[in-house]
Formats: structure tokens, sequence, C-alpha cells
């Protein structure tokens, strides 16, 4: 397993950091079962792949999969650290105009600050 | 090579414990029991498997039994004997090898090590436990020839049944009331694998053990904790043993065996307890019940050295199992596979089109396809999400929807729709497609629609352009929409297609293949196969982690 994800929790919005590679396989169960773990905790999540080096179709699945069944629960993720390999694939796909995505941990947690307000 | 019978005493067929093989023939299959060696086979009516077909030879082969293995050995036929489409003079059974005798395809036997329809481990093992255990013999020695006996069983998926014959032999041996196996599982924590009571009846709550003496075995070095109550002092904290009323604790650590493991009469070796545990054992009894603290201590030590074994056996077996399962999908994917890159190009007089594939190791749901119809001559190239049987069944499915729809003139846009509403309304997220569908028409007209995949590679006088249209893929989102791109070709100008194996091909370093290198070979080639020669030379020796599939069409005009 190349994926490591860590967990925290500030002011009612679990922020999770991955750290290596989303592929399609374990890495990619391991991510689903984790935002699907952190949405019975908190409704609100920033995503953070800063430290993410590579995510193929397979990951990029998953994420689409869990954001949009997240979403239509009204649960709310923002995603952020995107690297530019990823915002290409995400431009490539015309998913960048599906996520929302913030340029810093700051900036997607006062997106949904916002939200709630 | 003599007769040999197979097993001890137990010898009616059909008593669940020959192995047999399954004789299929055109649509006729039936099973036969292998209940004696050596058996035959042949064209000759004297034959235990008589195949009547002129292929076969009139003594083909036989299947012999050696140290409770099964072997087939081919007795110099002409057409061959097969294991798994291999020919072979002799060679080992396995449980669902393929054997055929001469003829190819048309009639095969599969064999079974035991019999399909009673293949349990507990069975086989109560017949030998009552046919070789002479009513003398002690508890130990009952229990050391059971556990010998389930030890040499190879059945796969018995780890379960494995475990309720342990704890079922346990608790008569030790007379206690209820018996639970634990197994660490992944994570390292303790789950409950089997449990049974001395009615033989499973139990599947262990909320009324006590979990802190199963801590404490766990923790401790010994080969086992026995805990009489009566002779207990400190109760305070045991909960489960004041509320259940239990009488006798005997927890058993169960250590994974050691490589040297010293049995017998020594001490038992330093790193016992170093060992890592990969479970326990529980057996307890109430008050109401009967004393069982007195059970012999050989008993329980031998049954801590054996049934860790026992269960460490089970588990190998099971990950055997499995990676032949694994290599099973792998084989079925690449024979889809096939299929879906086996594609007829069409010919028009106004342009070329030509497609090449590398397959990677694992099987990945690229395919490609070719239709001229009076609108144009379309290609497709698509890329299913993942890896395996899965991707190259849903590959041949949207093989199948994109081709009948071209065939039936539909606009391109519409098709993408038709497809993303098919997969997102039969897969929530996850199992998507990048796609691309180009049409070209005589006069040079393309129109194209990409659904998020690498953009195509428009050449023209060895200039290189990258349009930007794109779309969602197709299988993400219910909702999304779909827009077509047009461009007018000229006579020489060339459209080339990637999936993204291609460009995200690695090197040693890690480096990705990336659009510049491809733009580069694109502008200077005018071949295919300098694609894949570059993509081949930039890896290295670095095996490809995904399928490339390159596709080519020239507008000649």
């Amino acid at each position: 397993m190349n994926l490591k994800i860590d967990k925290r929790v500030v002011k009612g919005v679990t922020i999770m950091s991955c750290h290596g590679r989303v592929m399609f396989g374990e890495e990619a169960t391991a991510l689903r079962d984790s935002l699907k773990e952190a949405l019975t905790k908190t409704p609100r999540i920033v995503l953070n792949l800063s430290d993410v080096t590579y995510i193929d179709s397979g990951g990029l699945g998953t994420l689409v999969g869990v954001y949009s069944s997240a979403r239509s629960a009204g649960a709310d993720i923002k995603l952020t650290g995107l690297g530019q390999r990823l915002r290409d694939v995400l431009q490539i796909t015309k998913l960048a105009t599906v996520f929302q995505v913030f340029d810093s941990e700051e900036e997607a947690l006062a997106a949904l600050g916002q939200g709630i307000a | 090579m003599s007769f040999q019978p197979i097993t001890g005493p137990v010898s009616s067929p059909g008593s669940g414990i020959f192995p047999t093989l399954v004789y299929v023939q055109g649509n006729d299959q039936r099973t036969i029991n292998l209940d004696h060696t050596p058996f035959t086979v042949g064209r000759k009516v004297d034959k235990d498997l008589v195949i009547a077909d002129p292929r076969v030879s009139r003594d083909h082969a036989l299947i012999t039994s050696e140290d409770g293995q099964f072997c087939v050995v081919d007795q110099g036929s002409k057409h061959g004997t097969f294991v798994n489409g291999e020919r072979v003079q002799r060679k080992t059974l396995e449980r669902n090898d393929r054997v055929e005798f001469g003829v190819r395809d048309v009639s095969y036997v599969i064999f079974h090590p035991h019999h399909a329809s009673s293949n349990t481990a507990r069975e086989f093992l109560s017949q030998i436990s009552g046919i070789q255990i002479s009513t003398d013999a002690t508890d130990l020695e009952k229990l050391t020839l059971f556990l010998e006996a389930a030890r040499k069983l190879n059945t796969t998926g018995v780890l379960d049944e494995i475990l309720v014959t342990l704890l079922d032999a346990t608790l008569k041996l030790t007379r206690a009331e209820r018996g639970y196996v634990f197994l660490r599982d992944e994570e390292s924590k303790l789950r409950l694998a089997a449990g049974r009571n001395s009615k033989d009846e499973p139990l599947l709550d262990d909320t009324t053990i006590s979990h802190s003496i199963l801590d404490e075995a766990l923790k401790s070095n010994s080969e086992f904790v026995i805990t009489d109550t009566s002779q207990s002092l400190d109760l305070a904290g045991r909960h489960s043993i004041v509320a259940y009323d239990l009488r006798t604790v005997i927890c058993i650590p169960l250590r994974k065996p050691q490589v040297q493991a010293t049995r017998g009469a020594q001490a038992p070796a330093p790193t016992e307890s170093s060992a890592e545990v990969m479970g326990a054992l529980y057996v307890d009894s109430r008050f109401a019940s009967r004393d069982i603290s007195s059970v012999s201590n050989d008993i329980l030590r031998a049954i801590a050295t054996e049934a860790a074994s026992l269960i460490e056996n089970a588990r190998l077996v099971q990950a055997e199992e499995a990676s032949r399962r694994y290599q099973q999908e792998l084989s079925i994917a690449a024979s889809i596979q096939q299929r879906l890159m086996a594609v007829t190009i069409p010919e028009v007089p106004f342009a070329r089109l030509k497609g090449r594939n590398l397959s990677c190791k694992e099987i990945g749901g690229d395919f490609f396809d070719a239709v001229n119809t009076d609108e144009g001559l379309a290609v497709v190239l698509a890329d299913v999400s993942g890896k395996g049987v899965s991707a190259a069944l849903l590959a041949s499915t949207l093989q199948g929807m994109i081709y009948s729809q071209l065939i039936a003139g539909m606009p391109l846009v519409e098709i993408v729709a038709a497809v993303n509403r098919f997969f997102t309304h039969k897969h929530i997220g996850e199992k998507y497609a990048t796609l691309i569908i180009a049409r070209i028409r005589r006069d040079g007209e393309l129109e194209y629609v990409n659904c998020g995949h690498v953009p195509p590679l428009l050449v023209c006088n060895h200039e290189v352009m990258r349009p930007p249209h794109g779309n969602l893929p197709v299988g993400l989102l219910a909702d999304a929409t779909y827009e077509s791109d047009h461009c007018s070709l000229h006579a020489g100008d060339r459209l080339i297609l990637v999936t993204d194996g291609v460009t995200e091909a690695e090197n040693a370093r890690g480096d990705f293949f990336e659009d510049s290198r491809l733009e580069t070979v694109a502008a200077k080639s005018s071949s295919l196969e300098d694609i894949f020669t570059a993509v081949a030379n930039f890896c290295g020796g670095t095996p490809l982690s995904d399928d490339c599939t390159v596709l080519e069409l020239v507008y000649t005009g």
C-alpha cells in the first residue's frame, strides 16, 4: 500500500492529508473507506492532496464517486494542495468544474465556514 | 504400477473422500470417482475412462497416486496428454486442473482432490478418527492422530472447518462446556473465528467469556493458562466470571510455528514466548457444570502446538488458492481483451487508419474500434478505469454500445450521452471511461467528441496541434452534458489518438513519457511504430503499468 492518510478535526471539519500514490486497488479503497468514515463524523471535509505524487484513473474515479455521493447526501468536500499533474488531469477530464478546489487549507476552511454561517 | 488403495478401510464409492474427475464431453458431463489407481484412460473398452474418439490412443494415459498426490502419466499416446493446455508426459494434478487426452477442447476432465458433493474436512476427519483410532488409545494419542489427519488435508477453504473440528476435539478432550477460537485480523485485533458448545452447536457471541483471562493468556509466556475460579482469590474486575458463573477457564495462545521448534522432552525453546501470537483457543465451564481444571497438561500442550500449525497451514493453503484464482481471473481478462483488440479496420478511399496496442501485465480496459458508414469513417478509442476482468467486461459492453450506435448513424454527442446514462445508471461513480470518438467525412470534415481522454494530436505538415476541446469522462456524473468539436483536414493531415498508458509510461526514475515527448516524436515521424519505439527507449527496462494504445488516422483526400 502506497498511501498514508492522516486525519485531524478542526472546528468540526475533518482535514484529511494524503501521502503517497492514489492508485486503483487498495489505495483507492483505503481512500474511499477513510472518506466515508470521516463523513460519519463530520459532514465537512478538506482533502489535502499536496503530498500525493500520483493519482491514476481508478483513484480519480474513487474521488469523484465519494465526492458526488457525499454531495448528494448534503456533505461538503473541498480539495486543496493539488499538484500541477493533478490539475492537468482535472483539466483534461473537465473535472475541475466538478470539484471545489482551493489553493490552501486555510482558504478551504474559510469557504466551509462561510457555507454554514 | 500396482493397485494402490487410496484411502484406508473406507472404500465405498461416493463416500466423500475420493478425488473425482468431472468428465466433460460436449454438453454432457459426469462425475467419476477416482476410487482406485492406476486409473486408465484410452479408446479400448476395458479402460476405466473410455473415450471413443480416433484421436485418443488405445492405451492413452494413466492416473496414478503416490504419497497422496495424483499424477497423470501419458502412455506414449499419438496425440498427447495435456494439462491446462500444456502437453505433458507426467504431471502431478492440482485442484481444477484441466486434463485433455488427444482430443482438444471437445472433451476433457477436471480434477477435484476430494468428492465435490461432500467436500468437508470434518467428514473426512471423523471417518479417519473413527477407523484408525482404537478404543483404548489415550486421549493424547487420539488427539495426535486426529490433528495429523487434519494437517494432511489440503482441501481449500477449510479454515472454518478446521477450527470447528479443533474446537469439537478440544471440548471432547477437556470436557469443557464451551470453546472459542480467536484469530488476529490484519490490524492485529483478536476476532472470534469460531465457537462451539459441547452439544456441537455453534456459538456466535463471545460477550459472555472472560476477556480479561484471554488478554492475560496472550501476554503470558505460558503455553496455556488455567484459571480455576474456586481457587482464585482476586475476582475483582473479572465481571464475566462472576456474572456468568464461570468455574474454569483454559486459554491457549496460538503461536506461529517456529521453523526450528523444539518438541518432546526438552524444555520449551527460549524463543517460544517471543513467537508471534496469531490467536487463542479458549474453553470454559460453569460452576453448575463440571470441573475441567484437572485436564491433562500433556493434552493442552499438544493442542497448543498442533492447533497453531494446523491453522497456519490452512491459512497458507487459502493464500495459495487466492493467488490461483487471481491467475485464473487474469487469463479470463486476457481473452476478453484479445477479442476487444481484434478489430477489422475498414478500408476507405479517402483515409487510412492504423491501430496498435501494447498490453501491460495486468489487463487494462483499453479498446478501439473503427466503423465505416455513410456518415464517414468513425474511430473510437476508450480506456475504462481499473484493471482485470471487471474493466475488460465493461470495455466489452462499452464497445458494443458504441458500435451499434455508430452503425445506426447517430450523432456522436448523442452516442456519448447515451453511454454516460447507461454507465451512471448501472455503476455509481468509480467505474468510468475516458473515450474519444472521431468521424471523418469523405470531404475531410472531422467531427470528434473527447470525453476526458488525452487530447488528440493533429499533425499538419510536421506541426502538432492539441485542440483544447473536452468533456467529462462517461460514467462519472449522471447530469454531464457533451459537446463535439469540428475541424477540416487536408490531404496528408494526421490525427493521432493515444491512451494515457502512453503519456504516463514510466522510466526507472519514475518520470513520465509526457505529452511533450509524444508531440516531438509525432511531429518527426510518420509511423505508428516510431511512437512505440520512442516509448520503449524512454522506459528502458521498466515494465508498462498500463496498456498503451495508439491510433493514427491519415486523411488521404
